[in-house]
């Protein structure tokens, strides 16, 4: 086979496997209000507490869903922080977290609402300094 | 063949020809596989499948980068992999390198093959993309963006099909590639060479297929002469003068690998000795990216230019960091060593720098080891969850129901800060030894030559201790690709 045959069948293979590929996960509950509060604000390195404040588009809290978190880095090469949240009551949901470096993380929530519906929201946030 | 590089293999200077301890290209198993026609296309078809991988990736995977394999696999393993071959083995990505791949198209198209303007065939352009890419990678966060990083693997195969298709000499390699520009300085420090065994064979040797090709196997693509070689610069070590030998009169072998640095006499440019000095600053520079005082740097410089986006103050500190400090260092070294050595007239301070610039090599080869290996260290195992992360997203449920997030390090975490300090001290080390042993050379006394050597040796121990402090303070990391500030 030619060169640009080789190419040519590479490019084809990509694409067919890129049409078979998973979705991202998508947020099913766009409605749903999910705000994020960190202690100590604003973050730094050391010992902190996220919660989550969940609540309908009426403001009602939203009781017993599944939250989990996953917090990672900007960089590639750095392990995420993954930790499941635990429901305190009046939508608010707790996670016990450590701030390993100052810089800029994506914060992931993940999670199942009482109704069956995913959930799926990101936040970015910078610990200790001003940032670029 | 034509007349231009018939003229190119009549050898004009003395044959080179060290002392032969072995041969890796006879050694057991690993011989036959290398000097096997086909042993580089293979290698460079398993790179040419990660680069699509990556192309794949950045642009159809999650766009974080810890989760990408793009990110991963350039920012974290090609980066570590690549300086631990320059240091263990000798310019291995090259020898595999797939943007190189298109060159049997782009051959081709060739359209006369004829060579770069003699203008460009310096170094010059090679360190203005060296300057170029370390810009864009702090700008536009590369490291932080799988779609930026699949679009640079895309660039690097436009660019180098193009030059390849239009010139000969493989311009891109020798002249264009800032990855080809980083791994030929420092596998001037590697500990393996192409070399000839017998230089008696290569005197009589009428063909010289090492550089001309024979019937089956091209010559060396950025013509180079193996009786006259005497360093690894320029040379992408694909084997082919190996392979079209029809002597087998070529040989790797191993050698010091201060050899060029220290010993050998380089050749009088200031576009090598710039490209050697500016590599140490750029790796200065791109370990000062992540830490606290580039920060408030950088935010002091976008209020006194009254600037949101950061790409003017990055390019000004870059282009003093990467430029202005480099001159000042080697052409200030070089002026002042003339004038210790006594040495004035036209030239002297080419002559210096040549002479004592390739002391850089080992200093800025400590500075990238200890950079690049602290992140291949505390993050070489996170490609296992992404590429499970990868395979699930494809219904491939065999390496793992679920990624395993908590593998990240190579190394213990309290190891690699004195992994840090030990690489820079090393090359720090190094760098003093090949400036002496340079100085000792001369034929003038030991103390005028020692005096000779004292610019280059301050500037060498203040880019250690600033190096060693840099290593030494807390790491931040922020790329703004995430927090819409660009």
């Amino acid at each position: 086979m030619r060169p640009a045959s080789h190419l040519l069948l590479l490019a084809l293979l990509l694409a067919t496997a890129a049409c078979t590929r998973r979705s991202p996960r998508a947020d099913q509950a766009p409605e749903v209000d999910l705000l994020l509060e960190v202690e100590p604000s604003p973050p730094a390195v050391g010992q902190a507490v996220l919660y989550l404040i969940l609540t309908s588009s009426d403001g009602i809290p939203i009781e017993g869903a599944e939250l989990s978190v996953r917090v990672d880095m900007t960089h590639a090469g750095m392990q995420p922080v993954l930790r499941d949240a635990v429901h305190l009551g009046e939508g608010r949901y707790q996670v016990p977290f450590e701030w390993t470096m100052n810089g800029n993380w994506i914060l992931t929530v993940e999670g199942t609402l009482p109704d069956g519906r995913k959930l799926l929201r990101t936040f970015a946030l910078s610990v200790g300094g001003s940032g670029r | 063949m034509t007349d231009s590089k018939t003229r190119l293999v009549e050898p004009r200077q003395a044959l080179y020809h060290p002392p032969l301890r072995f041969d890796v290209l006879h050694l057991p198993l690993l011989g036959p596989l290398l000097r096997w026609r086909w042993s580089r296309l293979v290698f460079q078809l398993a790179l040419l499948a990660v680069a699509a991988l990556i192309v794949y990736d950045g642009f159809s995977g999650p766009q974080l980068a810890p989760a990408n394999s793009a990110t991963v696999l350039a920012w974290v393993h090609y980066r570590g992999l690549v300086i631990l071959a320059l240091l263990l083995v000798g310019n291995l990505f090259c020898f595999a390198c797939p943007f190189t791949l298109p060159r049997t198209l782009a051959r081709k198209l060739s359209i006369s093959g004829r060579r770069l303007p003699s203008a460009l065939r310096n170094k010059w352009v090679s360190i203005a993309a060296l300057m170029s890419i370390f810009w864009l990678y702090e700008w536009l966060d590369l490291w932080a963006s799988p779609l930026l990083t699949a679009w640079v693997a895309l660039a690097y195969f436009l660019v180098a099909f193009t030059l390849e298709a239009i010139f000969t000499e493989s311009p891109f390699c020798k002249y264009v590639c800032p990855l080809g520009a980083f791994n030929f300085v420092y596998s001037t420090a590697s500990p393996l060479q192409i070399r000839a065994v017998e230089a008696s064979v290569c005197r009589s040797c009428k063909g010289k297929e090492c550089i001309n090709g024979s019937e089956t196997v091209l010559g060396c693509g950025t013509e180079l002469f193996v009786p006259t070689l005497r360093s690894n610069m320029d040379c992408v070590f694909c084997l082919d003068c190996a392979r079209a030998c029809p002597y087998d009169n070529v040989a790797l072998a191993p050698r010091s690998p201060l050899t060029e640095a220290s010993e050998r006499r380089w050749p009088a440019r200031w576009d090598l000795a710039f490209l050697i000095v500016s590599l140490t600053f750029m790796g200065l520079l791109n370990a000062f990216g992540m830490v606290p005082p580039v920060y408030t740097l950088l935010d002091k410089m976008r209020a006194a230019l009254g600037l949101h986006s950061d790409a003017w103050p990055l390019l000004l500190t870059y282009v003093f960091g990467t430029l202005l400090l480099p001159s000042v260092v080697l052409f200030g070294s070089g002026w002042l060593s003339a004038r210790l050595g006594l040495q004035r007239g036209r030239g002297a301070a080419r002559r210096f720098a040549a002479r004592y610039a390739p002391a850089f090599v080992p200093m800025g080869f400590g500075i990238w080891l200890a950079h690049y290996g602290f992140h291949f260290a505390i993050g070489g195992l996170t490609i296992v969850p992404v590429l499970q992360s990868l395979a699930l997203d494809h219904g491939i449920g065999q390496f793992g129901a679920q990624p395993n997030w908590e593998l990240s390090y190579l190394l213990p975490a309290d190891w690699i800060l004195p992994f840090q300090v030990f690489a820079v001290l090393l090359g720090f080390a190094a760098a003093l030894y090949s400036l002496g042993r340079r100085a000792l050379k001369r034929d003038v006394e030991p103390a005028r030559a020692l005096l000779e050597i004292l610019p280059w040796a301050l500037a060498l121990t203040l880019i250690t201790i600033a190096s060693l402090s840099i290593f030494n303070l807390p790491m931040e990391m922020r790329g703004t690709s995430q927090m819409g500030n660009r």
